[in-house]
């Protein structure tokens, strides 16, 4: 119980560019929260904000309870090594996977747990198995990335945050460079991550899978929350005109007709 | 065109000859060494974000970069030796020059290579908690010393060629001991041919080298 993340009055800006103005967000433990919004709302800045891989301009950032960063004259202070354990605890997946290319899957998913985490070779082996497994690769352990489908390049991405065994997991448009055939597969593997209670945050334009799997959906426009509520709160009866603009923009989703 | 090529007195003088290809030799892989080595330093220091650090190491790889490397073993030769408290014979100075010369070029490769990973693998990296270092050693590296293999093995070229610039200062690498050979016994157009040809052997497996490298790459990518 409890909540993993707390973001309060979060800005970023690069250089005159200001991409987050004031977002306020809580993700309860076992939660799955799925942000959309069209390119540009700021929905990667604010995930890459989350794990540090950028650093805010402004606002807080709690994770399970202990603001990250420390407070001095009136400005918060990150330093490099204070963030190392903090993104070892939220697992980030990219949308165009960023497999390690010179190690086969298995080192891939090895590669955090045994150069970050320390752990033996024996316990790394042990693990990036099962994660491999997990997400339905236990025959490709010995693959190179070069050699997989980008399907299966994403799952074995997924597999290689799932191995630092993180308490988050931040998904950043995980499907979008792949092909429509290729999505299905990924988008189950999230799904059975959520069911199994993982805490994360979704970023993506699959609006049926924000529907099926969501307990919690985030409509960004232009760096603020403009909305947000459950999945029929937000995606069948939305109360905000630009969140009804947005989702009228996505021609392809269907909702089932029983919900009608 | 009545001239008889005659190589006896070439022959006659193999062990001068065998002498120099021991120093031509030995101060190419000196050089190379320190070149390699020290590349690595410059080159993340001018991939460094800290002025103060990246500031030197620019200014160090243009001036090496951009003077000649003749003019650079004269003045490590003449010049040097007047403003350092060091005396300094030919071998020296010849190899400080022309490290210096390799650790430039070789930082430029290096950052060259580093500079072409795309900016996924720092992320992802750096997502699983991985520090700078552990980037740079465990992901960044091993895929970007892959693609500069072939352009060091280049500079290895250049590099061997280049020590023939340090007879000029009388150090006894080939060149100098060719010269040698040809002024006492009047035989430059046997003397030279030969000196060539020794190079030509000596650089050429690494030059085919680079072919092959160049194109075991092309197909595994």
């Amino acid at each position: 119980m409890g909540e993993v993340l707390r973001v309060e009055n979060l800005h970023k800006s690069f250089g005159p560019n200001h991409v987050l103005k004031g977002i306020d967000l809580t993700v309860e433990k076992g939660q799955a929260v799925v942000l959309i919004g069209a390119s540009g709302s700021g929905k990667s800045t604010l995930l890459r904000c989350v794990n540090f891989m950028e650093i805010p301009s402004d606002g807080r950032v709690w994770l399970n309870g202990e603001a990250v960063g420390r407070e001095r004259n009136g400005k918060t202070e990150y330093r490099e090594h204070s963030l190392i354990p903090i993104r070892t605890h939220v697992g980030m997946v990219f949308q165009h996977f960023n497999l390690f290319p010179h190690m086969t899957a298995r080192q891939n998913v090895m590669e955090g747990p045994r150069t970050v985490l320390r752990l033996t070779r024996a316990t790394c082996v042990k693990r990036a198995e099962k994660y491999l497994a997990k997400v339905g690769l236990s025959d490709k352990f010995d693959a190179y990335p070069a050699h997989l489908s980008g399907g299966q390049q994403q799952r074995v991405a997924i597999a290689r945050a799932l191995a630092m065994e993180p308490q988050l997991m931040l998904f950043d448009e995980v499907t979008s460079a792949l092909d429509p055939e290729l999505v299905g597969e990924v988008l189950r593997t999230l799904k059975d991550l959520a069911s199994e209670g993982m805490t994360m945050v979704v970023v993506t334009h699959e609006l049926g899978f924000a529907y099926s799997v969501a307990d919690k959906v985030v409509f960004l426009h232009e760096g603020r929350i403009h909305e947000q509520g459950t999945p029929d709160e937000i995606l069948v009866r939305p109360s905000q005109t630009r969140t009804r603009d947005f989702l009228r923009g996505h021609a392809t989703f269907r909702l089932p007709e029983a919900q009608f | 065109m009545d001239r008889i090529w005659d190589f006896s007195s070439v022959f006659a003088s193999r062990e001068l000859l065998l002498v120099g290809l021991g120093n031509t030799v030995k101060l190419g892989v000196t050089c190379l060494v320190i070149g390699l080595t020290a590349g690595l330093f410059v080159g993340a220091a001018r991939y460094s974000r800290n002025r103060l650090v990246n500031w030197p190491a620019s200014a160090f790889v243009e001036v090496f970069r951009n003077t000649p490397a003749l003019v650079q073993i004269m003045w490590f030769f003449f010049a040097f030796p007047i403003i350092s408290p060091f005396n300094i014979d030919a071998f020296t100075a010849a190899a400080l020059a022309l490290s210096l010369n390799a650790t430039a070029f070789c930082a430029e490769i290096y950052r060259g290579g580093i500079q072409s990973i795309e900016r996924g693998q720092w992320d992802a990296a750096k997502a699983i908690g991985m520090s700078y270092s552990q980037q740079m050693r465990r992901i960044i590296l091993p895929q970007a010393i892959t693609r500069m293999v072939p352009a060091f093995m280049n500079r290895a070229v250049e590099l061997m060629k280049m020590t023939s610039l340090a007879s000029v200062i009388a150090f006894g690498e080939l060149m100098h001991q060719g010269k040698a050979i040809a002024t006492y016994n009047f035989n430059p157009i046997e003397t030279f041919t030969v000196v060539a040809l020794i190079f030509f052997v000596l650089i050429y497996p690494l030059a085919l080298g680079v072919l092959r490298f160049e194109a075991r790459l092309g197909r595994s990518q």
